[in-house]
């Protein structure tokens, strides 16, 4: 194996640790920025959209007591702005469905929603239903309750998923900065390796050959250098002998 | 010494870890985990570090013994610091020094861990961790029953507690002979086991990790709950079989393999062994028996998988052995510490050197009621002499410092006694577990960092006494 390919296999050696580390930090960084991305569209978009849905259900709820005391134009004007929050939620939530089985809680907040909705749909004001307590409580409430924590569970499902993407972020981080670290230090120790190498199979051979080739010029002694490696030096110190053989018979 | 020589032939025990490397590689894309890339970015650094000095340094017909011992002691350090770097590369648990830590124990076949939830570890890596117990292992059978021979006098006088039997056989084979045969056994046993485990119901993946432990004698289970995980006795049976198979001499297995059985069972060391086990198996169930367990059959079946995962150097667990009560554990820690036969993957003082030790006794209890007397013991047409009675003695006293210093050590970092005591112990004899923190179903990672890099040189002290140790005190014989 010749000279040029030891060295240069050393070289691309070194260059290859060193750029499938760059390639692989640069992979995990961008899979970083769009852990990121989706941990901000995704996730925090429908943990917005449950907080606006449950504060328009909780805005409903003192709307429909309005209602229920006799404050019939306070309570639908709240009522009206407070469905409107909630529908918007809504559709960011069924615009957003990004974990699988949020569209099935989704569907359930509608669900449950049109149950309560139709409740307090229905006239309240100057009816039977006007301070009935009772009404209310058996059947209001349960119903608000029930949207509540329909809504509580999709903000939950979004929270877990967010806590996982946050965790396989730090994983990613990790991934992303070792390799760059080991390359470093692998690099290091080849280089150690490499000159090493190269300084007993290419530079001590060299500094052999010189010496003996000055020996012979001094005292015409024979150039003995044992050289271990089939490659150039192998076949110049073969050269260097027949020049030399040479020499000493035209003397 | 040549150091370029080193080189070159480190560079083949990390071409092996390449191989395996590039295999965890593949389990890992088939199961598209994330140690995909850790795996070969770890691969390609070990191939490249193991092709370059074949190309530079040319083939030596001529190896001295100080290169030689270079060469292995080096082979493991390189092999462990190699075997890092997929662990520190895919994170979670794995710090420096726990990867360190898990990579140490796997190449020496000691199978303690510092993972809390194996389960989370990803199944390429997984696969990459049984596979240092099984490269490990290999490593010890070629270097101890291979090339030592052929190292000469030196090598033959310190070792022939390893070699009693396959040496007989190295005089009709030459060396490569002798590693096709070992090769050919520790694979055999292999491929066995994992077909035996397949028809018990295990998948795969769980086959192939389970007998790469065992054969190894090593002990990493991808199941936080090890063995105890399939909870059928079936998988227990097999696995205990290739446990007590992998203990023996592995010159003696491929002798009764060919059908000479005789030989095998002629051998006192393997008669002791195996009564040892039987005896320590019979005597843990009476004591766990009522106290522990209810009825007989299953204070045998948990006394039998306990007694020979820790008297082969396994350390597979079914039971939660600090629980049970001190004469049974007093048994295991027994077992810890003599652990099976020379010339297997096994750790440990090991069987051999307890049965010259006592040969040797009872030379000196007869040199004293006869003291003109010319007693000369042998162990399996092996003669005792003088040379070697002292150097199993010396090798003996040595391992007991060696645990007291590490658990000295231990202690001195706040590790309990029985922790530090048990867990130097079971680092030394390369087992596995403890009693303690760090028990049959616990792990190391309690242990502080320093600790944690105590065990790992009583590791590499226990798996390298043959080669590094006593080669090094008696350097005078080098020459």
């Amino acid at each position: 194996m010749g000279l040029r390919f030891k060295i240069l296999s050393g070289f691309l050696i070194l260059a290859m640790m060193l750029c499938v580390a760059g390639a692989w930090s640069i992979y995990e960084l961008s899979a970083m920025g769009t852990s990121v991305k989706g941990l901000l569209d995704e996730n925090y978009k429908s943990i917005s959209a449950a907080r606006i849905m449950t504060e328009a259900l909780e805005r409903e709820d003192s709307a429909l007591l309005l209602l229920l005391s006799g404050n019939r134009k306070e309570g639908r004007d709240i009522l009206k702005a407070a469905e409107i929050s909630f529908s918007n939620g809504l559709t960011t939530a069924k615009n957003n469905l990004t974990i699988p089985g949020e569209n099935a809680f989704v569907e359930k907040i509608e669900a449950a929603y049109k149950r309560y909705s139709d409740l307090w749909k229905q006239p309240i004001v100057g009816t039977d239903l006007e301070r009935n307590l009772d009404w209310y409580f058996e059947k209001v409430h349960p119903a608000f309750l029930g949207v509540k924590s329909e809504v509580e569970y999709l903000m939950t499902l979004n929270d877990r998923t967010m806590y996982h993407t946050a965790m396989d972020l730090q994983g990613r981080a990790h991934r992303a900065v070792m390799p760059g670290i080991v390359a470093i230090l692998a690099s290091l120790v080849f280089s150690i390796v490499f000159s090493f190498l190269i300084n007993h199979y290419v530079v001590s051979p060299i500094i052999r050959i010189t010496e003996g080739i000055q020996g012979f010029l001094r005292t015409g002694q024979p150039v003995e250098v044992n050289i271990e490696t089939d490659d150039e030096l192998n076949r110049l110190m073969s050269s260097i002998r027949e020049l030399l053989a040479t020499v000493k018979r035209e003397k | 010494m040549r150091p370029h020589v080193v080189f070159r032939y480190t560079g083949l025990v990390l071409l092996l870890n390449a191989v395996f490397l590039f295999l965890s590689c593949a389990v890992s894309a088939l199961n598209s985990d994330t140690a995909l890339f850790p795996l070969i970015y770890s691969g390609m650094i070990s191939a490249l570090f193991g092709l370059f000095p074949i190309l530079f340094v040319p083939p030596t017909k001529e190896i001295s013994n100080r290169e030689g011992v270079t060469i292995v002691i080096a082979s493991w350090l390189l092999a462990s610091l190699a075997g890092t770097i997929p662990y520190v590369l895919w994170g979670g648990e794995f710090t420096f020094t726990n990867a360190w830590f898990e990579s140490v124990s796997g190449f020496t076949t000691t199978g303690s861990s510092i993972l809390n939830n194996i389960e989370a570890v990803p199944p390429g890596l997984l696969f990459w961790r049984a596979s240092t117990h099984w490269i490990g292992g290999i490593g010890i059978i070629i270097f101890v029953l291979a090339l030592i021979p052929t190292m000469g006098k030196t090598g033959l006088v310190l070792y022939r507690t390893e070699l009693t039997s396959l040496a007989a056989e190295n005089f009709h084979y030459r060396t490569q002979k002798t590693l096709q045969i070992l090769v050919f056994v520790y694979m055999g046993l292999t491929v066995a086991e994992t077909v035996g485990l397949l028809f018990c119901g295990m998948d795969l993946f769980d086959a192939v990790t389970h007998a790469f432990a065992t054969v190894a004698t090593g002990g990493f289970s991808p199941k936080n709950l090890s063995v105890a995980h399939y909870n059928s006795v079936a998988v227990e049976g097999v696995i205990m079989v290739f446990m007590v198979l992998s203990g023996m001499h592995f010159g003696l297995l491929f002798v009764a393999f060919r059908g000479k059985h005789r030989e095998l069972w002629g051998s006192l060391v393997v008669r002791y062994y195996l009564s040892a086990l039987v005896i320590g198996v019979l005597v843990t169930a009476w004591d766990i028996h009522a106290k522990q367990y209810p009825h007989w059959p299953e204070a045998l079946r948990y006394a039998a998988f306990q007694v020979i995962s820790l008297g082969t150097s396994t350390g597979f667990a079914t039971a939660d052995t600090n629980v049970w009560p001190q004469f049974a554990q007093l048994m295991l820690m027994f077992f810890t510490l003599q652990c099976a036969c020379a010339g297997s993957t096994s750790g440990g003082i090991k069987a051999d050197r307890l049965v010259i030790f006592w040969k040797s006794f009872v030379k000196r209890i007869s040199k004293i009621r006869h003291p003109h007397a010319v007693i000369t013991p042998k162990l399996d047409g092996l003669l005792l002499d003088g040379e070697l009675i002292e150097t199993n003695l010396l090798y003996i006293v040595l391992y007991v410092v060696i645990v007291f210093l590490s658990t000295a050590a231990l202690s001195a970092f706040d590790v309990d006694l029985l922790t530090a005591f048990s867990g130097s112990a079971a680092v030394m004899g390369n087992v596995g577990p403890g009693f303690g923190a760090v028990g049959s179903m616990s792990n190391f990672s309690q242990i502080p960092d320093p600790g944690k890099w105590i065990l790992s040189i009583t590791m590499l002290l226990g798996r390298l006494e043959i080669f590094g140790l006593i080669l090094f005190l008696t350097v005078k014989s080098w020459r």
